[in-house]
């Protein structure tokens, strides 16, 4: 799933920045025209995200949580207005900070096109142009460290603590919105292990097993933010 | 939470008006008029022999001083003391007397009062007795002795007075055979002469009586307890001048914590990231230099390189959340310590009951608490689990409390310089206070009290 300009055939994603850090946005936008995206604007700030979008419906917006005027969390704010006037906007937050918090407010405005991630994964060049995919295309990512933060929030959990470590890797990288072949690849197993553990973890959690991978994600989701 | 919100015994309890209660403040009405005799015979006699030895002295010195004021003598300052030394039994005696009165007032009425005396000087019994008289508090100690005796007859007329109206509306059936074979007066020509009239009317009366009795016996004990506490206590510069000995002390506290804190960023930033970043530039500056010749060579820096970006960026990110994490600001108390409680080491089970956000100050010192315990727990302790609580109380005052728990090994203290006593000081600045309850083979209770009433006037209750 690495981005190339032939992923997505003739039409390439339109995407949305908001970033008010001037050097940040032109990186952003930069590394993202470069991955085969079409840039349609680059904005600094909250409410002329909600304009651009608005004026441009792209299909994903990439935005900075802290923003003028008082650089709190405009951004989130802004990305959820703009969702209210746009339904089914798909947004990527990126923050300084990923604080389990914001993500539930992100993730309770619709889990559908959702993304929240640290800021720092813009290195990984390659995961963070496929993050932006994903999320255009409908899917959920969230940083491994708020998974990690909804993980050991309920670990008094019945059902959380008689899953086998193996398991519980196996449901941080569900959280995280990765597909089976994903998490295959990042554990060095098997395809069939994958769903061999899958099964297993929903069983133990009494999830009902869902055929898409989105869906997936938000079950696992609803559970680990009980 | 396993905790209970008292872990300390907390002054000004407000217990019922109980039987037992009246009983004790009775009797403490009843001997404050003897106490008041005793103590009025015993003060008035070196009084007079005070006055009229002061008299004398100040005659005898104003006439030396008018020999003595051209040369600038130290002598003059003899006179003072001199008045001192012949005022000084009489000020012992007063401080003797008013400790007697304050254990009184504390035992028998549930009102403490804590003593107001200046520190005693080192030095002989001289001296010491000089200091004595020279303390303001000694003074008013003998005003209140004195006006035992008017206080404590009034007192004792009230109990008696009570008493017998009590007794006498209880046994006014009997009346008719014994005192008033013709019936008793009521009112005017109102006559209670048959049986069932006066059992009518000792039943209507009785509770009134008895109301107006407990009503009277409470009102007089609490005056009286005002009183001493007025006189007794410390009087309000003797309360401000703590205040300010407090305040300053607890300043130069914040400021040495807040000049601590600089100096951990400082290193932080220095050992950290500053160091990161060399090493990342010094990567690149290679990288560079072999670009041309070495590709691959060169691509292994970068690849280098970009790691090093990777962690520096970490770091100053938990640098920076340790300064100030902005979901405090953003979102409260409730979600940072949730938060913080997700990124800890050992689990930790977060209870916040809170229904309004709190001044700034408050929210980050409380954060701050947490993190200071919850580092602590995780760090040294060797916990395998920690639990915090936060709420708010409003008695005995209007405070934000937070405790921290946790299964470790316990022997934490308030050890100068260490972590503990840091928070304490940021604890200090807000008039807020720090309990550790840590022994030997855990469990660790840390408790933080920080009071939330604006008004400035928290030195009443000191």
């Amino acid at each position: 799933m690495t981005g190339g300009p032939k992923g997505d055939a003739e039409r390439p994603v339109r995407v949305v920045i908001a970033e008010d850090s001037g050097l940040l946005r032109e990186g952003l936008s930069r590394l993202l025209a470069d991955a085969g995206f079409e840039v349609v604007a680059a904005v600094g700030d909250g409410t002329r995200l909600v304009a651009a979008i608005e004026e441009h419906r792209p299909d994903v917006a990439v935005v900075d949580v802290r923003m003028p005027p008082d650089y709190r969390d405009e951004g989130l704010k802004a990305a959820i207005e703009a969702r209210g006037r746009v339904p089914g906007l798909p947004v990527l937050v990126l923050s300084q900070y990923v604080e389990e918090h914001y993500g539930a407010e992100l993730l309770e405005s619709g889990a559908r096109g959702t993304g929240y991630l640290l800021k720092d994964r813009v290195a990984d060049v390659p995961e963070f142009v496929a993050a932006v995919r994903d999320v255009a295309r409908g899917g959920t990512v969230l940083d491994p460290e708020v998974v990690g933060q909804l993980l050991s929030r309920r670990w008094r959990d019945e059902g959380l603590s008689s899953l086998t470590p193996r398991e519980r890797e196996v449901l941080a990288l569900m959280a995280e919105g990765r597909s089976n072949r994903a998490i295959a690849e990042t554990l060095f197993v098997t395809g069939g292990a994958v769903e061999k553990h899958v099964k297993s973890i929903f069983g133990k959690l009494g999830l009902a097993q869902t055929d898409t991978d989105h869906r997936r994600v938000l079950a696992v989701l609803a559970y680990l933010r009980g | 939470m396993a905790v209970g919100p008292n872990a300390e015994p907390d002054h000004g309890s407000a217990a019922p008006l109980s039987f037992a209660r009246l009983i004790t403040a009775a009797g403490f009405l009843l001997t404050s008029f003897p106490l008041g005799i005793f103590w009025f015979a015993v003060l008035v006699p070196p009084i007079l022999l005070g006055v009229f030895l002061a008299a004398g002295w100040v005659a005898v010195m104003t006439l030396a001083l008018a020999l003595l004021w051209w040369t600038g003598s130290p002598l003059r300052r003899t006179l003072g003391h001199g008045l001192a030394l012949i005022s000084a039994p009489l000020a012992v005696l007063s401080v003797r007397g008013a400790q007697v009165e304050r254990r009184r007032l504390a035992g028998s009425l549930g009102y403490p009062v804590p003593a107001p005396y200046r520190r005693q000087p080192q030095g002989t019994i001289l001296d010491r007795a000089c200091a004595r008289a020279e303390d303001p508090a000694a003074w008013r100690d003998l005003a209140y002795l004195l006006l035992l005796l008017p206080v404590g007859a009034l007192g004792f007329a009230v109990v008696v007075a009570a008493f017998v109206a009590v007794v006498g509306t209880m046994t006014l059936p009997a009346w008719l055979f014994v005192g008033f074979p013709d019936g008793a007066p009521l009112w005017r020509e109102v006559r209670i002469d048959t049986l069932p009239e006066a059992l009518i009317v000792a039943v209507v009366a009785l509770p009134v009586s008895t109301l107006a009795a407990y009503l009277l016996i409470f009102g007089v004990s609490r005056a009286h307890a005002t009183l001493g506490g007025a006189l007794l206590g410390p009087s309000k510069s003797a309360r401000l001048a703590e205040r300010v000995e407090v305040l300053t002390e607890s300043r130069s506290r914040a400021m040495e914590a807040a000049i601590a804190e600089r100096r951990r960023i400082e290193r932080d930033l220095h050992d950290g990231a500053q160091q990161r970043l060399v090493s990342l530039a010094m990567d690149l500056g290679m990288a560079k230099e072999k670009m041309a010749e070495d590709p691959a060579a060169a691509s292994g820096l970068v690849e280098e390189a970009h790691g090093e970006a990777k962690r520096v960026l970490s770091e100053i990110r938990d640098l920076v959340r340790g300064i100030h994490p902005a979901i405090l600001t953003d979102r409260g108390l409730d979600p940072a310590l949730s938060a913080l409680a997700g990124r800890s080491r050992i689990p930790v089970a977060v209870d916040v009951r809170l229904e309004d956000r709190l001044p700034e100050a408050v929210e980050t010192t409380a954060y701050f608490v947490v993190t200071e315990a919850l580092s602590n727990a995780a760090k040294h302790s060797g916990a395998s689990e920690a639990s915090v609580a936060v709420w708010r109380e409003q008695a005995p005052e209007d405070r934000l409390v937070v405790e921290v728990t946790d299964d470790g090994a316990g022997g934490a203290s308030l050890v100068a310089g260490g972590g503990l006593s840091g928070l304490a000081d940021r604890l200090s600045a807000l008039d807020g206070r720090l309990f550790v309850r840590s022994p030997k083979g855990g469990p660790t209770l840390l408790r933080a009290e920080i009071p939330l009433d604006a008004s400035g006037e928290t030195y009443r209750k000191s």
